[in-house]
């Protein structure tokens, strides 16, 4: 950027980087376009679908995403085994009790290209169910995403003095009153 | 025998065909080059007919372009429409510099043209008394040039990076006056067309030597002020795109910064891992920070973390002595004070 070498500015141009996301209490539709927009490399001004300039994205806790509304009931996913009667569907929860990193995966296969590209990006997306990352992805992080969704405080978390300053809408009665 | 198409042309009145045909090849009508790739039934030019020797003509130049390759080069002095005196006229005022025509024309005679000069006279038996060769050398003017140019060059250098030491002057004025800087300039310059040598192509040395005679010449006729322009305007802008440490080989950045660090009294570089990314992989990228102090100086990316190190190294460099890529760029303004030789008091462009 401001005066390197040439040949340090191309290197650190066509670097790929390592991202961390935490799909901790997080949509898993909200994670996934941040994974795709990261794979392709859409988020680069050097970017060209030719060109093969996508990062990896490291996503932990995919056992801890929060679909919203009732999607968990609703929400269906459907395979085919290419046997007669092998049509099979499934819930949101059955699946993701099978398999934690599944529906994160289906959600970045499909917000991705569909061309041949896709399968290399995919390779590119590590999933984690838990935040036990090994070592040598540790190693390779460069920087961690901040989360898309605000997450809200259960009313245990909020502290004592928080929850008498906030607004009541009457004021209660004493407890002496008769 | 050849079968040929018989080429049936629609009869149109011309001005029609002018409206809807257009030339498909431009050398029809000067070189009547009459074969054509385009259209074989619509007649799209407006010549007679075909020519049918036209295309056995053709291949066989291309055959023997290809046997033989391409022609040597002719110098421009052997091409038709060539009037030297009015060619040097030309030079001085397109450049808009007021040279002295004896000046100007003994700057472009080389002493190898002299002496091949000599030589093939001698080789016809003409009598060197009878017809004497009444030509000047341009060594004299060479070397005015070459002292005033590396003199207009160092002055220019200081003035502009106040902070570099010199041996980055001497590193840039070296450049600047080396033979592929120099022989470009001239000859897009066309000085090499004018350059009277013994061999064409002409050599870099003779082309090199040349351009500063003409410099010399300039500094002669017209003054130190308008040969330092010159300079200014066809020599230091080759400098537009160039990094400080691709003119200037640096072989140890981080000795030398600690040295100018000293010098300035300031506390020395400590090196520090600012990210990385694929540490693991067999392509990693780290970023090394350098802090004199606890404060940045220059962060720069790298291979391995030497490599990063050394780039920072040259990048804080490069910000020490003013040499970075958003410097202000050169004053080349009507109004800029003039550069003379000498003038040291100069504030940085």
């Amino acid at each position: 950027m401001s005066s390197f070498t040439k040949s340090a500015q191309q290197w650190a141009t066509f670097a790929r980087s390592w991202y961390l996301i935490d799909a901790r209490m997080q949509p898993p539709g909200k994670i996934a376009t941040m994974c795709a927009i990261r794979l392709q490399g859409k988020h680069k001004p050097i970017y060209h679908a030719l060109s093969d300039v996508g990062d990896h994205v490291v996503v932990m806790n995919s056992r801890h995403i929060a679909f919203s509304g009732n999607k968990w009931e609703q929400k269906m996913y459907s395979s085919h085994t290419q046997y007669p009667g092998g049509f099979k569907q499934v819930t949101a929860t059955q699946l993701h009790s099978k398999d934690p990193k599944a529906i994160v995966k289906l959600a970045v296969y499909g917000m991705l290209p569909r061309n041949l590209s896709r399968r290399t990006m995919m390779q590119r997306l590590h999933l984690f169910p838990e935040d036990d990352l090994p070592e040598d992805i540790l190693l390779n992080l460069t920087e961690e995403l901040p989360q898309p969704r605000e997450i809200p405080r259960r009313l245990n978390e909020y502290s004592q003095e928080e929850r008498e300053a906030f607004p009541t809408l009457w004021t209660p009665l004493p407890q002496t009153f008769k | 025998m050849v079968a040929f198409r018989k080429v049936f042309i629609v009869t149109h009145h011309p001005k029609t065909v002018m409206a809807s045909g257009y030339i498909v090849n431009r050398g029809v009508l000067t070189f009547g080059i009459h074969y054509q790739h385009v259209s074989r039934n619509v007649l799209l030019t407006h010549t007679r007919e075909k020519k049918r020797w036209m295309k056995a003509y053709t291949l066989l130049m291309e055959r023997k372009l290809k046997i033989e390759g391409p022609p040597p080069p002719k110098p421009r002095a052997q091409k038709p429409n060539w009037d030297y005196h009015a060619e040097v006229q030309a030079f001085s005022s397109r450049l808009k510099e007021s040279f002295s025509p004896e000046l100007l024309k003994t700057a472009f005679v080389n002493p190898c043209y002299i002496q091949s000069e000599q030589e093939r006279r001698q080789a016809l038996g003409v009598d060197s008394e009878m017809a004497a060769l009444v030509l000047g050398d341009n060594i004299q003017l060479h070397r005015q040039g070459l002292v005033f140019t590396k003199s207009f060059l160092s002055d220019w250098c200081r003035a502009s990076f106040p902070s570099l030491p010199s041996m980055g002057v001497v590193a840039i004025v070296a450049h600047l006056t080396s033979h592929p800087v120099v022989c470009l300039v001239a000859q897009n310059l066309a000085i090499e067309d004018l350059t009277m040598s013994a061999q064409f192509p002409v050599p870099d040395e003779v082309l090199h030597s040349t351009f500063l005679a003409v410099i010399g010449a300039l500094h002669e006729s017209s003054g130190a002020e308008r040969a330092g322009f010159f300079l200014r305007d066809f020599l230091v802008t080759q400098l537009v795109g160039k990094d400080l440490f691709e003119m200037w080989s640096v072989v140890n950045p981080m000795g030398l910064l600690v040295e100018e660090l000293s010098k300035r009294n300031r506390a020395l570089p400590e090196p520090r891992l600012t990210r990385s990314a694929g540490a693991g992989t067999v392509l990693p990228l780290y970023f090394v920070g350098l802090y004199s102090d606890k404060k940045l100086l220059a962060e720069a990316p790298g291979e391995t973390v030497l490599a990063a190190e050394e780039e920072a190294a040259r990048v804080a460099l490069r910000k020490l002595y003013g040499y970075t890529e958003n410097r202000r760029p050169c004053d080349f303004s009507a109004a800029a004070q003039p550069q003379a030789p000498g003038l040291q008091s100069f504030s940085s462009s």
